[in-house]
């Protein structure tokens, strides 16, 4: 179904954000991250790695950017042109902490220029990597503006989870070798269990029923995980969800490269939403004394 | 009340795998007679099943042969299943509720076979198993690789729970992908189980064509 989507009309592809998306879209996973509320502690990388199995590549490695970590927290200190006596009273001020995985991009720059349609968009909204179906052409990760593809460039089993950790791989999910390109999933796997649980009791999927392994790990709730089908087609079938009505609070609209507040004061913003990607991260502005 | 029957309404209290020898003791009786309508089933007439076809389904017609897998037990499905008519989720319960079929405990096992056909060397070799209270190494005959998902449950509920087919009929279902077993000793594998197999019969089921629908 998605793949006939991109095969029979691959140059409409990407004109399907401004008319509101190419899919007839069964949810449309998206998060909403409070940067007020998340204070750098990383906890929600650490679950990542922990429900992903995401290879622990080691110290030389992750410093030549080899790392495999689907989320990272990027670092900006406030006050950047202090000069450099005073590093010691900025750091005081503080740093600001930015979470980062995939944004799931409704018109993704990495599906296009997969030759083997690796990775494509799923009727659930997720932009999804196909493991077994990936040639490591690596084409994606450089279409990425966000660099939040990260490429095996090794076979990291052995190193990785030397017996007995083997144990502690998630069975959900496979194992990916060398020459293959991985991202975030929106932890596909909870999000088919919540669908399959949802199947055989006969009902829809509930908002808060399952949340990402990030998410749930969050110790300040930084992150909002649901679903904007709402947003997308006004009046359409599910009750608003929580980071649905998060996305309407903050005036930001999917589909769009500019948004048109009418309070500056809120906070809501996507990250190089410029470039017409059309993320489905919102990030809410840090707001502090100075 | 047919032995299947029989055998369905005493399956909820022997699911557990923990079940120690002096519970299985303490249910002699049942057993007993058990065994005793067993006897009579042998001689009963088998009631002529009228095979109408599975609705809302197109069987696939791919075949398979392989190397076989040995076993350490040679277990005979085809006494189990076509001489005794007992239904495949009696063992394989948790075919209908969950990702595996699963391999039966070793109580469900010793629930019949510690008065059934004891003097058999089959059934000796896997009470010994029981004493030793060690599972019989199994081993794996329908492994799919480590990147497919695939979901016992959602195939049992599209082709017969949520398809008004009768229950008693699953076999017909999960020969769809494992062949014949009712007519194998050992399973073995006799269909391809690839990608293609399994598109065949989305395509002709109206099955989803999802990539991250089946791979992870
Ligand atoms: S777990 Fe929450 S507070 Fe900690 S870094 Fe992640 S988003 Fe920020």
């Amino acid at each position: 179904m998605s793949l006939q989507n991109i095969i029979e009309n691959w140059s409409s592809y990407r004109k399907g954000a401004e008319q509101g998306g190419h899919h007839n879209y069964e949810h449309l996973w998206g998060m909403v991250i409070d940067l007020n509320k998340c204070t750098g502690c990383g906890a929600c990388v650490t679950a990542c790695y922990a429900e992903n199995n995401l290879a622990v590549v080691g110290h030389e490695k992750y410093s030549r950017n080899l790392g495999m970590n689907w989320l990272r927290i990027e670092r900006y200190w406030d006050e950047p042109d202090l000069g450099e006596e005073s590093v010691a009273e900025y750091q005081h001020h503080g740093a600001s902490f930015l979470p980062m995985h995939c944004q799931h991009c409704s018109s993704a720059t990495c599906e296009p220029v997969c030759p083997v349609a690796a990775t494509y968009h799923t009727p659930d909204g997720l932009n999804a990597q196909v493991y077994n179906r990936c040639v490591g052409s690596r084409y994606c990760s450089n279409n990425c503006p966000y660099r939040l593809r990260y490429f095996n460039f090794y076979s990291y089993y052995e190193e990785s989870w030397p017996a007995p950790l083997h144990m502690q791989l998630n069975p959900d999910l496979t194992v990916r070798d060398k020459g293959v390109m991985e991202k975030c999933t929106f932890c596909v796997q909870r999000i088919r269990t919540a669908k399959d649980t949802a199947r055989r009791e006969r009902r829809k999927v509930r908002d808060g029923e399952f949340t990402t392994a990030c998410a749930q790990t969050c110790p300040t709730s930084a992150m909002t995980f649901g679903d904007l089908l709402t947003l997308h087609t006004p009046g359409g079938g599910v009750g608003e969800t929580e980071a649905a009505s998060l996305w309407k609070k903050h005036q930001v609209e999917l589909g769009k490269s500019r948004q048109q507040k009418q309070n500056p004061e809120l906070r809501g913003y996507r990250v190089f939403e410029g470039l017409n990607t059309d993320p489905r991260v919102l990030f809410l502005e840090r707001v502090r004394e100075v | 009340m047919s032995v299947t029957g029989l055998l369905f309404s005493g399956h909820s209290s022997c699911t557990r795998a923990d079940t120690v020898v002096d519970r299985g003791i303490r249910r002699l009786p049942v057993l007993v007679t058990l065994f005793v309508l067993c006897a009579f089933a042998f001689f009963l007439p088998q009631p002529a099943q009228a095979q109408s076809p599975i609705p809302n389904a197109v069987p696939p017609t791919d075949t398979y042969s392989g190397p076989r897998v040995e076993q350490p037990i040679e277990f005979p499905h085809d006494v189990h299943v076509e001489q005794n008519g007992i239904n495949c989720m009696y063992c394989h319960t948790y075919a209908r509720r969950s990702k595996v079929a699963g391999i039966p405990p070793t109580s469900k096992c010793m629930g019949c076979h510690l008065v059934i056909a004891t003097d058999k060397p089959r059934i000796q070799k896997l009470t010994e198993y029981w004493e030793k209270r060690e599972p019989p190494p199994w081993n794996k005959v329908h492994d799919l690789p480590d990147f497919v998902h695939f979901n016992h449950e959602k195939h049992i509920d599209r082709f017969v729970l949520g398809n008004d087919f009768p229950v008693e009929r699953v076999k017909e279902v999960c020969a769809f992908c494992h062949g014949e077993v009712k007519n194998m000793t050992v399973a073995e594998k006799s269909r391809p189980l690839t990608m293609g197999f399994c598109q065949r019969c989305h395509q002709a089921n109206e099955g989803p064509f999802d990539c991250w629908k089946c791979h992870k």
